[in-house]
């Protein structure tokens, strides 16, 4: 069994009578692309920033590659982090900057760097007071993925990017996946966790809500079925699983199921079955299902 | 159907709450520790020395020799034309005047660019001007705010004075001049604010037009022929109202219409984009990869610029202070019944260069310790900014980073006392009245121990209470000697004299150091950094 790139125990912030994260478990797998999600407030930036030493956890522990986050001499040998909002020294171009960043890293791939630079279209000339967003954002981009660092942690690193520079950076996650890196994508944008993540975990209001395989995930959660027949109604009422049905015509039917189909469609095979359409729910519903019931 | 067919009454834009009476209020916020601090401080000084008048001039003979050393050309380039030194009011003014409006003009430059650059730097100012505020509108508020706190803090002295019992229209006059200096540098703020697009730069320009109009005011008292310089700084001009003397009014209405120029200057440059200035950095530049190859590096490479600037004023000052010091000793040798009365008017042992050299040199702790400190301010803001979050995911330990930012400024603050060596060293000679180059080396070296402690107390506000850096570094050095001069003043047992580090040094190189002491305040500098250190590790980073 390898170790684990990040493994937290019972990790715990409290600001004051708030808890902030509360007795966090979790454990993310060497080159995987793990996804980090939860609503604003839920806990992902405390998170991160315990794992980087940055704060203090209050009870528990982190450990980064089996080396205490609070390490941070040997913890930050093995990772490159991209914050939330990037500030950089607004006197200093971003040539200087990513300068600066290599020789005081954890050890930078200069060729891939200038790769990167072409890729997300960065002009380095400038001083960082003239970048928006999301060219800061580009730089501490750039820096992380050159670097070879075993762990990348990314803090909501695309909210400033356009959308063909997210391609780029996606394109960036795979590549450092491939060469056997870690990334730990903490992200808003739910159609870029699906298309990169393996596994993700929501956190709401400082807890874990969830954790599992992308497919997993969708597994658990309601998918929509819309059935035409022509045989007698079917009597869907007393199959486990089923909710809100719903006639919508001579004929017709739309369900949600939360569970394994295979009872449904025994219920459903005297019905002499015309069209079936069965649609999974996007993370954006999965997460809208969380966020719904976090408000609720 | 009518319900949905009838197209939506159009948002009428609300014409209730109050942005302008919103801006005021949030500017008031910004500024009024700071303004209650100085003001608190100028008056209770003013009231202090004036309360005190009698005992340090005892007698009619007494006025008359401090007159008369008051009237050297070189006692004149430090404190300025003195009015009538036998009227407490003249001799507040003349002990206190230059030092309060330096310290109100620089307060009043330093809020102007942090609440209108600073403020724009950060992007807040733009949340603001997105509702109905005009740039214009917020300019003029925080104008007329800054404004008032400089006005108030002439009215606060003006009135302490009074109460101090001496003439009303010489407290008058001079609190308007004092006030006026206020918000002529508010104004050169609020200017240099409009024409550079970074803080640093604004506040380093306008900075640079005090210490500037400092200058010239010292040539104008220091060298007769050259007195018409006076004309042309605030310092000169409220120098030339004589308060307590002759009341002259037209040099304030001078001051005023100097005041009122920049203002409008100011206005008429507020004409710009948001965020934007009148000198705009360069689109592009090849990268300048020198010293970014390690975090020390780094610290140094952010510290020259300030560094340079520090110097050049410690430098010029510590030369003025070498090429009077000729006049000043021989002036002393002539009238030697003047020594004694100098010492108990806070100028001891100046009959000769070493003392003269000594006396002045402790001042130097004061902009040593001030560099330190606003190094550790500058790492603060860069750590609360952000900026330093990219510099601690690299594999350093928090507590090794701001270890060498402390041993940074430390560099950068011996260098600072080098410099006022050099100077001092270089203008005693041509002067006439040399002092040794090891000499000046030696004074200037031995009040390092109490901008250590400065250094030191910053070092502990950066790991405990990192947003009172400036308080905490302020203390042992300002604090003291404040104390001391105060002490002095009211005659205060010696253990409360004790509390001040100036209290401990030798005056290097009329005497041999303390080394003793000198060690005990190193040692009590390096346990408060030390103690700051593994606080600053254990604290949470704060963004």
């Amino acid at each position: 069994m390898s170790m684990p790139a990040i493994r937290t125990d019972h990790l715990t912030k409290r600001y004051g009578r708030l808890y902030a994260l509360d007795s966090l478990d979790l454990s993310v797998e060497p080159a995987e692309v793990f996804g980090f999600l939860g609503p604003n407030g839920a806990g992902k930036s405390t998170t991160i920033r315990l794992l980087l030493g940055l704060a203090q956890a209050t009870s528990g522990s982190a450990h980064i590659f089996g080396v205490p986050a609070t390490d941070v001499r040997s913890a930050h040998r093995r990772l490159a982090y991209v914050p939330a909002d990037v500030a950089l020294w607004p006197h200093l171009t971003g040539a200087e900057i990513l300068e600066l960043l290599a020789r005081t890293g954890p050890g930078t791939d200069r060729g891939y760097q200038d790769e990167l630079v072409a890729r997300f279209d960065l002009d380095l000339r400038k001083p960082a007071g003239t970048y928006s967003t999301g060219n800061r954002q580009k730089v501490a981009l750039v820096a992380a993925f050159a670097t070879r660092a075993p762990l990348l942690i990314l803090d909501e690193p695309t909210s400033g990017l356009d959308p063909l520079m997210e391609r780029v950076f996606r394109t960036a996650v795979l590549e450092a996946r491939e060469r056997g890196q870690t990334v730990f994508l903490s992200s808003h944008q739910l159609a870029e966790v699906e298309a990169v993540c393996d596994r993700v975990a929501i956190l709401r209001a400082g807890r874990l809500a969830e954790i599992a395989a992308v497919a997993d995930l969708r597994r658990l959660h309601r998918t929509e079925i819309e059935v035409g027949f022509t045989g007698p109604a079917p009597e869907l009422h007393a199959v486990g699983g089923v909710e809100d049905i719903e006639s919508t015509g001579p004929g017709r039917l739309r369900l949600s199921l939360t569970g394994p189909p295979a009872p449904v469609l025994r219920a459903l095979a005297a019905a002499e079955v015309t069209t079936l359409a069965v649609r999974e729910p996007s993370l954006e519903e999965i997460f809208l299902a969380y966020y719904g019931q976090a408000s609720r | 159907m009518t319900a949905l067919d009838a197209a939506p009454a159009p948002v009428a834009p609300s014409t209730a709450g109050a942005p302008g009476r919103a801006v005021t209020r949030l500017t008031v916020r910004q500024v009024r520790r700071g303004a209650l601090a100085v003001g608190v401080l100028a008056a209770g000084m003013s009231a202090l020395v004036a309360a005190t008048h009698a005992e340090v001039v005892a007698s009619p003979e007494q006025a008359a020799s401090l007159a008369s050393l008051a009237t050297n050309p070189a006692i004149r380039t430090l404190f300025g034309e003195p009015g009538d030194l036998g009227d407490p009011g003249g001799f507040t003014v003349w002990r206190t005047g230059i030092f309060l409006s330096v310290l109100l003009g620089a307060w009043c430059l330093l809020a102007a660019t942090r609440i209108t650059r600073g403020e724009e730097e950060s992007g807040r100012t733009e949340l603001l001007l997105a509702g109905l505020v005009t740039p214009r509108h917020l300019l003029a508020r925080q104008l007329t705010i800054l404004s008032l706190a400089a006005a108030a803090t002439g009215a606060a002295v003006s009135v302490a004075l009074s109460a101090a019992g001496t003439d009303r229209p010489g407290a008058l006059v001079h609190g308007a001049g004092l006030g006026l200096t206020g918000v002529f540098f508010a104004a050169t703020g609020l200017l240099a604010a409009q024409i550079f697009p970074a803080r640093s730069a604004a506040t380093g320009s306008a900075t640079a037009v005090l210490a500037a109009g400092l200058m010239v005011r010292m040539i104008g008292d220091g060298v007769a022929a050259l007195g018409w310089l006076r004309w042309l700084t605030p310092f000169g001009l409220t120098g030339l109202t004589r308060p307590y003397d002759t009341n002259r009014w037209l040099p304030l209405m001078v001051l005023a219409a100097m005041t009122a120029a920049v203002l409008a200057a100011a206005v008429a440059a507020n004409r710009r984009d948001v965020r934007g200035g009148w000198l705009a950095p360069r689109a592009g530049r090849a990268p300048r990869t020198t010293l970014l190859g390690s975090a020390p590096a780094f610290a140094l490479r952010r510290m020259l610029r300030p560094l340079s600037g520090w110097a050049a004023g410690i430098a010029a000052y510590y030369l003025l202070i070498g090429l009077i010091a000729a006049s000043m000793i021989s002036f002393l040798a002539d009238n030697p019944e003047l020594a004694d009365l100098a010492g108990q008017a806070g100028f001891g042992s100046l009959g000769a260069v070493e003392g003269y050299a000594a006396t002045l040199f402790a001042l130097l702790a004061m902009p040593a310790s001030g560099f330190a400190t606003t190094r550790l301010t500058a790492f603060f803001a860069d750590e609360n900014s952000g900026r330093l979050t990219l510099l601690c995911a690299a594999p350093r330990t928090r507590q090794k980073l701001a270890g060498i930012e402390v041993a940074t400024a430390a560099a950068g603050t011996l260098v600072l006392a080098l410099v006022a060596a050099l100077a001092t060293w270089a203008g005693t000679t041509i002067s006439g009245a040399p002092l040794s180059l090891t000499a000046a080396v030696a004074g200037a070296l031995n009040v390092l121990p109490i901008a250590a402690l400065g250094l030191g107390a910053s070092a502990l506000a950066l790991g405990v209470a990192p947003r009172a850096i400036g308080w905490f570094g302020a203390l042992p050095v300002v604090g003291g000697f404040l104390l001391l001069v105060i002490a002095d003043s009211v005659r205060a047992p010696v253990w409360v004299t004790g509390l001040s580090p100036y209290a401990h040094i030798a005056l290097v190189p009329l005497e041999s150091p303390d080394w003793v002491a000198a060690a005990v305040m190193t040692s009590i500098a390096a346990c408060a950094g030390a103690a700051g250190l593994a606080a600053y590790a254990r604290r949470d980073l704060r963004l």
